[in-house]
Order: C-alpha cells, then structure tokens, then sequence
C-alpha cells in the first residue's frame, strides 16, 4: 500500500485481498457444506449464533489485512485513512437498513453502548417515565434503574410480556399499558418507551411498528432495542416511526465483534448532545452548534480498532456471495421453524410458538423436566445446563421464563435439521441427569465441567489460515457491493494525538 | 497464561533502527509520533492470534467463561506492575477517554460544584468537562493556567494557591448553599501537548490536604513512566492507556479506583447486569461484561508486558528511550534553531517524548489551518510526522522517542520542518499582514 509519492486515502477493497477468493468460486449449498468456511473447534455444533454471531473465515482474514494496515501508518489511519471507508460503511448500512440519509446512522461498538448513550442524553427530570419490560435485555434493563436511581421522581413502568402469547394479545395489552401510563404521567414531562425488535429471552420477534404508532399516537419518545434485527430481518427504517433503533452487526450480520449501529432521525438528534466518552469535537448547543455535532462526535471519540466498524463492508460481500439476505433469512427462518417442530419432537415437549407468529432464525422449545421439578427457579440448574452443553461441545441457550425452562436455538446457514435432533437427544439426556442429581443432592461442587480445561490445555494455534478448498463448479460473477465515496456530509473535526 | 511466542527464544534485536523488524510499519515512514496512537510490536499481534482463534472456535465457551478467566489473571498481573494495593482495584475499559467519562460522570453533580481542568487538559476531556457544565445542575469549570517554560517547583507552587483559591470559592458558595459543594480536579500525569511530566503525586497531594478529589489522567503514564506506585501516590482515581507506552492492543486502558472510592462509581458504562442500587460493592464485577467487544485486546496487556520483559524491562527500554528523546530533541532544536521547552529547567518535563520549536516569528499566526499544513507537508508529502501543537505564542513539534527510534530521525525531520515551515511562511504569511485565513483563530483548540 505504500507509495513514495504521497499517501491518499484508500477504499476497503483496495487493502483487502481476502475477498478475491470470493471471486474465484461460487459458494456451496446452505447447511454443513458451510462448516469450512467458520473457524468452529472441530465437531462444535453451534446452534446459539444468536449470542456471539460467527465470522466466517475470510472475514477473519480480511480482519487481519485491515489491522495490519492500521499499523503501516498509525498517525495516517487515524487522522485520514479510517473516514472514507468508515463513511463508506454507514453509506452501505444505511441503505440496507432503509434510512433516509447516511446521517442518521452513525457506528457504536454494541447495542448495550448504542442504548446507553441514547438514553443517557435525555435530560433527565422528577416526573419523567420510562417504560421497559420485564424481558427487556439485562444491560438495558439496568441501564434504565440506574437512571431511577440517580434521577429524584422519575418513575419506571414495566410492562410484563409472557409466553407463550399471540401478537394481538400483546398489542392489546400494550395499548392498555400505554394508555395507562399517559394518563397517570404529570402533564408536560416527557415518556420514554424501550422496545425490543425481537426479544432476546425468550426469542420473538416483536409487533415493534406497531408497538411504536401506539406511543407516537400519544407523543411518547420510542428507542428499539433492535440488537437482534440486522441481518434476520428487512428493515425499512425511514418509514418506521421510532425515534431511535439500535442493531448489533456481529449478531446476525457476520461482522467482526463490536460493531453496531445507532439509527436517528434528524428529529432525534435534536436530543443527542453528546456521545459516551464526550467526543473533542463536542460543541456546547447554542447557535455555534453545527446541526450535524453530533454525528461528527461519533466518528471520533477516543481510540478504537475501526477494524469492527470496517469489517461491515467485508460482510456484507460475504453474505452476498453466500447467496443474498433474501436466501439468507428464508433459509435459516424454514429450518428454525421444522428444527424447532422436530426438536419439541425429539424431548417430547413443546415449542413456545406453533404458529410461527414471532419466529425468524431463532425457535423456543420447553425442556423435559418434570413440572414440579422446575416449579420454581433455581440458578443451578442454568449453570448445569449451560455447562453440560459446552462439555458435549455443543450449545444453545437456555433461560427461564414463566415458570418453564427453555431452549432458544438459533438456526444458521451451516446448520441442518439433524442438528437440532442431535441437540434434543443430548437434552433429554442432560435434563435427566440434572434432576437426578438434584434429586440424590449429588449437584457438582464446581459447577463448571472438568473438560473445559482441555481447550486451554491443547496446542495453541496461530491465525487460522483461509481454506483455500472452495467449493465445486464454474465460478460465478459476484455482485459485491461496492464502497461508493460520497464525500464528507459533516463537518469533520481534526484528529487530536 | 504462558503462552510463549518462538520469537522470545533468541535475543531481541538491539534498539535503533533494527528493531523496526519487531514492528510493521511502512517501510517508508519514520514513526516518530508513538505517543498519539501507539504502536503494536509483530510478536504481541502473533502472541494474541491464538485468543483470536479461541473466540472463533466456540463463540459462547470464550465470551462467556475463557475471556472472563483470562482477564482477571491479566488484571492481577497489570495491579502489581502499577503498584496498586488490590487487584479488585483496576478494571480495563477501552481507552482513557471512556475511564475518564466513567468517573466524572459517575459523581452526582449539585449546583455550586467546581470541575478543575486546566489549559492543557486533553482536548476530549476539556470538552467532557464543559458537558457536564453545559447540563443542569451547570457545576462550573474552572481553569488552572500552566503555560511553558515554566518548573516542577513552580507549577507546585501556582497550584497550591489555584487550589486554595477553589476552596474560598466554595466556602462563599457553601454559605450561600447551606452546603459545602464538592471540588473535582483533572490533573495529568503526563500532558499530551507539550508531552510533558508534571509532578502530578505532589499536585494529588495538595488536592487531599484541601479536600479535593483528585481525578489523575495518566493516559500516558503506563510503559513511559517508571516505578508508578499508586498505592502510594495514593490518587482518588487514576485512568491509563495501555495502548499507547505499554504496546498493547487498541483499545486496552486502565481505569484505577481504590477502595476507598468505588461507591462513587455506581454503574459502567454502558450498565451491566451485575448493577445494582447502591452500587459500589461488585465494581470489578460491573467491569466485566459492558456488552459485546473485542475482548482480545484486554488479554493483549499481558502479551505486550511479556515482549517488553524480552526486550529488558521497563528500565531498559525507558532509559534507552529517554537518551535518545534528549540526544534526538538537541539535535532538532540545534537544525531549527530554536529551544527545547524546557531545556531551562534540566529537562525535568521530558521522558521520551520532546518538545522543540517550530522555526516561525513570534508573530505567527495560531491557526488551525497551519496544524493542517504541516500535517499534509509532513505526514502526507514526506512520510514523517511528529505532533504540532501552539502553545504560549508559539508553534511547537512533540516528537516521541521510541525502541526504533535513533537520532538521525530527528535530523530527517528537522530538515523536513525546515522545508515545510519556510513553506508555510509563504502561503500564510508571517501574521503581520491581515491575510484572510478564513477561520478566526482557534488558540484553545489547538492544544
């Protein structure tokens, strides 16, 4: 990348190599013939990609091509290099996701920072009420009682959300809540509603539009947890009527962990005075204020590995070599929905949403434990389960909720159907072994299982290097999507050492 | 947490030049501004690549029990080299940056309270500051003036009557309140621009005997300064870089809070789940998750003092890197012509980063648009790049001194400084002139 004569800024594509491959093959089916192309331990059945997400491996290796760039020229990528391509990324995402205007997105490092520092920028008043609910994600949900707790006379209403449920109920129950809400509210200060897009535990995707014109019919402020949204399903974000949505891109998006992105209207940045730290472009609000402060202060506040960020622009070639968004979801939506049937098949127990009503990738199955047995909570048991999984060297989450424990399994294109039976047959042997222990008051000292061990004990590998073995066939023209430089849309502060 | 690096088997290359094989830097450019951005050694990025491949091979067995495990063993081993008295003490946060916004926001602000920064408090931290001012309860901010050349002794002394003079303030405050308000100060440990040492344990020091809480950014203390014993120096609160002097990963800082203050401290940002109302009692465990991140550049801290324990240790490396900043920075001022900032006071400021004049008149202009100059003529143009900064009526260079750098680095610049000043003379003129520069001048932005 160097050149004696001068140092300009480079588009992604010109620094990362790691996609030609993607050029030179086509991609094989959806399901275990996608297994080479993760770094998963060898046998890992993974079926929770809705926790952590999962980089594929030329993600991974255009990853190292750009954090080796950072380090050719320090003082360049941090003062020129990262705002092209960074503006580059929020050109693509902002079009995938439906906004008006690359302005009204701007990148954070997750969801939990994005909501965070959106409700951390309301000025905060005795009088004021935010809405939660009982599943709202537990970052968020502590986000919002430590704002009680420091903010004299601000109330918190929770709405409590059980399922199994249908979409109506929870859209009546909700109209009942926010009408209750507004009435009791003192007049003249402000309700501010967090919505989740798709709930996180139990999995379900959420009537949130409509969820959101309920609040906006009566002037409450409404912010979407949409951590789960981007990459499961479309979004069309202009015409959504929220103030605020947030969606992590290493969740189902397959960019490198610790990317986000927070979407606000032009309305909304009215209320954003600053990011979390303060950014040295801050400006006091006043007439000095430039309108687009704030999304200034976003590209810049405080040194970060933009290699998360920019790593966007790969996955978004990745998915579309792998077949398209479209493909994607249908896939992963078909098989989340049979696995589901058939894994409530295999424990012989029940899955949370017949219907499909709230299902994309991700389904919900009760455990098989006996009714008394998990009539109440017990915090053991989560860990046994958790544990017992990963000593199988599988996973998928399990939670508890209305007075059941569960399974949420996220289906993903390298999952097949038969990973779902393999999953049901391990938990019916593990919840029985649970309940025998319980029961024998045999429950493991050390609740962490002895194998764990093994992973730190094996030879530690260096990089893990592109599998060069792609696939069969001719190779097909790929449409990768292309980082269109548009030119400064703010007013870019300089970078300070 | 052994995990040996085949590279630390043979011996190190020495200092200078032949230890740019232990970096990957262009070829080309000449590192001489460190201190901005750090830079991460070859074997560090090497040593971290199995934890990059852990996380990938079983996403949930990492995020949720390896990393967690794996940190808490690096905290240990980052407590003892800073000195501090418990490892339940220092928790990793991104960057200085986001520690020092912890903190600061952290306090439950009343009207009447006092926010100290000072004229050379970094630029994010000044604007911090002015944030939580320009929000209701408005706490005021007021400003300690340190203005080079100037001396330990009497930067001590300047501040011990600042302080004093905050404390009258807040006791005509308190009869008006009912209540005595509370004094916050921002002190550097080591000031960005001009790169230099200030007697920050004496300054915290004063600060307690006059009831002021002492909130110290050292984001340039850890791997720069030796021998930090903060159980000793005892601050209130205390935020590094890790990423910067230590060779670390991006972003991997420090945020240090002794016991005594972590009620303070009721929540991270962002909250975690282990939050609780009162908060205070689980501070290590509301560090540990704050939402999904790289993780990796946490666990780097451990690798990077692994590489400088090959290279000789933290004595080794600052002694060869303090010679050449003062060999490096002579010879620059004796190419310009001009100083060093504070080659008056015995060099009591500089560790490895040096600070010379720029060659212009005094009647130069301070404008934004000549940092900008120079960042085009020197970073872009010529492939060399220290720090610009304007400070007391005058244009200065912040170079960092460095394991690669030698001093013939510095005659490479000061022949480019030379060219690039006298360049910059013609197209801005030398500030007797009314030329139009478009913007007004931005003194307290040019820090």
């Amino acid at each position: 990348m160097s050149n004696t004569q001068s140092i300009a800024p480079v588009p992604i594509d010109q620094i990362v190599k790691a996609t030609n491959i993607l050029q030179q093959s086509s991609a094989p089916k959806f399901g275990h013939e996608l297994l080479p192309y993760f770094s998963f331990k060898q046998g890992f059945l993974n079926l929770n990609n809705g926790s952590y997400g999962a980089l594929p491996k030329v993600v991974t290796e255009a990853c190292n091509e750009l954090m080796a760039w950072q380090e050719e020229n320090t003082d360049f990528y941090y003062r020129i290099g990262f705002i092209p391509p960074l503006i580059g990324v929020r050109e693509q995402l902002a079009q995938l996701v439906g906004a008006s205007d690359v302005d009204e997105l701007v990148m954070v490092p997750n969801a939990s920072t994005g909501l965070g520092v959106v409700l951390r920028n309301f000025l905060w008043q005795c009088g004021d009420t935010i809405i939660r609910c009982n599943t709202t994600y537990a970052t968020v949900y502590k986000t919002i009682q430590y704002i009680h707790d420091v903010t004299p006379g601000l109330e918190i209403s929770e709405f409590q959300l059980l399922f199994p449920t249908t979409r109506q109920a929870i859209l009546d129950g909700w109209q009942k809540h926010i009408t209750n809400v507004k009435a009791n509210a003192p007049q003249g200060q402000k309700i501010v509603a967090v919505i989740d897009s798709v709930v996180a535990n139990p999995a379900a995707a959420m009537p949130w539009k409509e969820m959101v014109k309920i609040c906006k019919d009566v002037g409450i402020w409404t912010i979407i947890d949409g951590a789960h949204s981007v990459g499961q399903e479309d979004l069309h974000l202009a015409d959504c009527g929220a103030d605020f949505f947030v969606s992590n891109c290493h969740k189902w998006l397959n960019t490198k962990r610790g990317a986000a992105f927070l979407w606000m209207p032009k309305e909304s940045q009215k209320i954003m005075l600053t990011t979390i730290p303060t950014s040295a472009s801050y400006v006091t609000p006043g007439p000095d204020r430039p309108e687009t402060n704030i999304v200034s202060q976003f590209q810049y506040n405080g040194t970060i590995d933009y290699t998360t960020y920019l790593s966007v622009h790969v996955a978004l070639q990745w998915r579309e070599w792998v077949g398209g968004e479209a493909a994607i979801h249908q896939y992963c939506n078909n098989l989340a929905k049979k696995g589901g049937a058939l894994l409530a098949q295999t424990m012989s127990t029940k899955v949370m949403d017949p219907n499909g009503e709230f299902t994309m990738a991700m389904v919900n199955v009760t455990l098989p434990f006996p009714s008394d047995f998990q009539a109440q909570y017990d915090a053991s048991v989560g860990t046994a389960l958790s544990n017992k999984l990963l000593a199988r060297n599988m996973y998928a989450v399990t939670y508890y909720h209305n007075s059941l424990w569960w399974t949420r399994v996220s289906a993903q294109i390298w999952n097949e159907l038969s990973d779902f039976e393999i999953l049901g047959n391990a938990l019916v042997t593990i919840c029985s072994e649970i309940v025998s222990e319980h029961k024998s008051a045999n429950v493991p000292q050390n609740c962490k299982a002895v194998s764990f061990s093994s992973y730190l004990e094996q030879p530690l590998k260096g990089a893990v290097a592109l599998d060069s073995n792609n696939g069969i066939g001719a190779p097909r023209p790929v449409t990768s999507t292309k980082v269109t430089l548009v030119g400064y849309h703010t007013q870019l502060a300089s970078i300070r050492p | 947490m052994a995990n040996v690096v085949s590279q630390y088997e043979s011996k190190p290359p020495p200092f200078g030049h032949e230890m740019r094989k232990c970096f990957s830097f262009d070829p080309e450019y000449i590192n001489m501004n460190h201190g901005s951005y750090g830079s991460l050694p070859s074997p560090v990025a090497e040593a971290i690549k199995p934890y990059y491949a852990l996380a990938e091979a079983n996403p949930d067995l990492f995020h949720r029990f390896t990393s967690i495990d794996l940190i808490r063993d690096v905290r240990k081993r980052i407590a003892k080299f800073i000195g501090a008295a418990h490892t339940e003490e220092v928790v990793f946060v991104p960057n200085a940056s986001h520690g020092l916004n912890t903190i600061l926001r952290s306090f439950i602000w009343e009207e009447g309270d006092i926010i100290s920064s000072c004229n050379t408090t970094y630029n994010s931290i000044s604007r911090t500051a002015e944030y939580i001012s320009d929000i209701p309860p408005h706490p005021e901010v007021v400003q300690f003036t340190l203005l080079f050349p100037t001396s330990h002794s009497e930067i001590i002394q300047n501040w011990r009557a600042y302080v004093r003079s905050l404390n009258e303030m807040r006791d005509q405050s308190a009869q008006k309140l009912g209540r005595r308000p509370k004094i916050v100060a921002i002190i550097d440990s080591i000031i960005s621009v001009p790169g230099a040492l200030l007697p920050w344990k004496e300054m915290v020091k004063i600060c307690k005997e006059e009831d002021v809480w002492s909130v110290v950014d050292g984001a340039h203390s850890i791997g720069q300064e030796l021998d930090l014993n903060l159980a000793e120096a005892n601050p209130d609160f205390w935020v590094t870089n890790c990423h910067k002097w230590m060779y670390a990963k991006r972003g991997c800082a420090l945020l240090y809070v002794p016991k005594r203050n972590q009620h303070i401290i009721k929540a991270s940002f962002p909250t975690s789940h282990a939050y609780k109302k009162g908060g205070g009692s689980n501070f290590v465990e509301q560090f540990e998750w704050n939402g999904t991140i790289d993780f990796v550049p946490y666990i780097s801290a451990s690798c990077a003092l692994d590489f400088r324990a090959w290279l000789g240790g933290e004595h080794v490396i600052n002694d060869y890197c303090h010679r050449i900043a003062l060999e490096g920075g002579k010879r620059l001022a004796q190419i310009l012509g001009t100083e060093i900032i504070d080659q008056d006071q015995d060099f009591q400021f500089t560790l490895s980063m040096v600070n010379v004049a720029v060659p212009f008149p005094p009647t130069m202009s301070s404008a934004f648009e000549i940092d900008m100059a120079f960042r085009r003529k020197l970073l872009i143009k010529r492939k060399i790049y220290p720090a610009f900064f304007y400070h007391n009526g005058k244009w200065w260079i912040r170079c960092s001194a460095q394991i690669w750098s030698q001093v013939e680095d510095f005659e490479v610049l000061g022949q480019a400084i030379l060219e690039a000043s006298k360049e910059i003379l013609e197209e801005f003129g030398d500030g007797t002139e009314k030329k139009t520069m478009g913007i007004e001048d931005k003194v307290e932005k040019v820090n």
